[in-house]
């Protein structure tokens, strides 16, 4: 063999491992494009029963941003605490109640029924978009959303349920965008909401 | 001698704050409106301004069938509400009940409750006995 054909042979395997390791550097980023996916894969469209008895497809969403918050009628303490909270928020952006939709979705279709969740949301004094359905409805959504729940039976009777605290914010084309959590402050949770309102 | 003296002074001293009293004063007790036959929470601030620990045991109001010491949590995101069990009020304390945390449930209000209402609610003290406090009911959107 020539020293010209080994060089080119040479040439050639360093071709092939920097060919390799280009495959191998795609092939570890295809996790990170999944994740995106996924964030991609939240929500989507569903149709629930709004608290006027009737179909309430989420394209009705559209056109303005969106928070939805899964809870129930029968909670005393934070759901009322957290339609309060969105309430003042949308309040302090100054835009009107146009600017943003308040969205609650029981995650207790049992007890609220359409008049149960429209008497509720009266509480609010502010449009809040009431949502109920079927069991099976609500599973489908809360598998969408990623929200959990659960029954919890109370000693004395009743029961209550343990449910997903978030409020998803949805943007103005009904795409998931963030989260609002309770533990974080007015001001953060503030920023976020002029974020999907400008 | 002196010695004595002090062990006695220290010892009459320990003494003194055992055998002294709790001061429980209430105040700053209110409650958002409700609708149809949902459960209400009550909000109360308790000071302990006496020389011993008292201890709240429970409550009880003749405008709801069941009155319950009930504690809100927040675990992985996921909200959830069980009966607190007795709440140690120590000497010198206030524990101001918030939303999102400790609360008074209120199961089986006789009627819903309407903003501008106000009702007596008492709470149980182990030590104190019962205790009355006037619950205002304010507007939903009250934080």
């Amino acid at each position: 063999m020539s020293l010209s054909r080994l060089r080119l042979a040479l040439w050639l395997v360093v071709g092939l491992v920097a060919l390799g390791m280009v495959v191998l550097i795609w092939q570890r980023s295809e996790p990170q494009q999944a994740a995106s996916t996924a964030l991609g894969t939240i929500g989507g469209p569903f149709t629930l029963t709004a608290s006027d008895g009737q179909p309430f497809p989420s394209s009705k969403l559209n056109g303005r941003p969106a928070a939805i918050f899964f809870g129930f009628t029968h909670c005393p303490d934070v759901c009322p605490t957290t339609l309060a909270r969105l309430a003042r928020l949308r309040h302090q952006l100054g835009q009107g109640e146009d600017a943003m939709s308040i969205v609650f979705v029981s995650v207790d279709p049992e007890r609220d029924t359409p008049a149960e969740l429209a008497n509720y949301l009266t509480l609010f004094n502010t449009p809040v978009i009431g949502l109920t359905g079927t069991t099976a409805q609500i599973e489908q959504v809360k598998k969408q959303f990623g929200i959990y729940s659960r029954k919890v039976e109370q000693p004395g009777g009743g029961y209550s349920v343990d449910h997903t605290a978030s409020v998803m914010l949805l943007d103005k084309n009904g795409q998931f965008v963030a989260t609002l959590s309770p533990e974080e402050g007015d001001q953060v949770a503030l920023d976020k909401l002029k974020r999907i309102t400008a | 001698m002196l010695r004595h003296i002090l062990l006695c002074g220290l010892l009459l001293l320990a003494s003194c704050g055992q055998n002294g009293e709790p001061d429980i004063q209430l105040g700053n007790a209110w409650a958002r409106p409700t609708r149809g036959d949902a459960p209400a929470a009550v909000y109360v601030a308790i000071n302990n301004k006496g020389e011993a620990d008292d201890r709240l045991t429970g409550a009880f109001t003749d405008h709801a069938a069941m009155a319950m010491v009930h504690q809100s949590e927040l675990a992985d995101g996921v909200a959830t509400m069980r009966m607190a069990g007795e709440i140690n009020i120590p000497a010198g304390s206030r524990i101001e009940m918030v939303p999102g945390g400790t609360h008074v449930m209120l199961e089986g209000l006789r009627a819903p409750l309407k903003t501008g209402d106000s009702f007596e609610l008492v709470l149980k003290f182990q030590k104190s006995g019962d205790r009355k406090v006037t619950v205002d009911v304010t507007k939903a959107e009250q934080l």
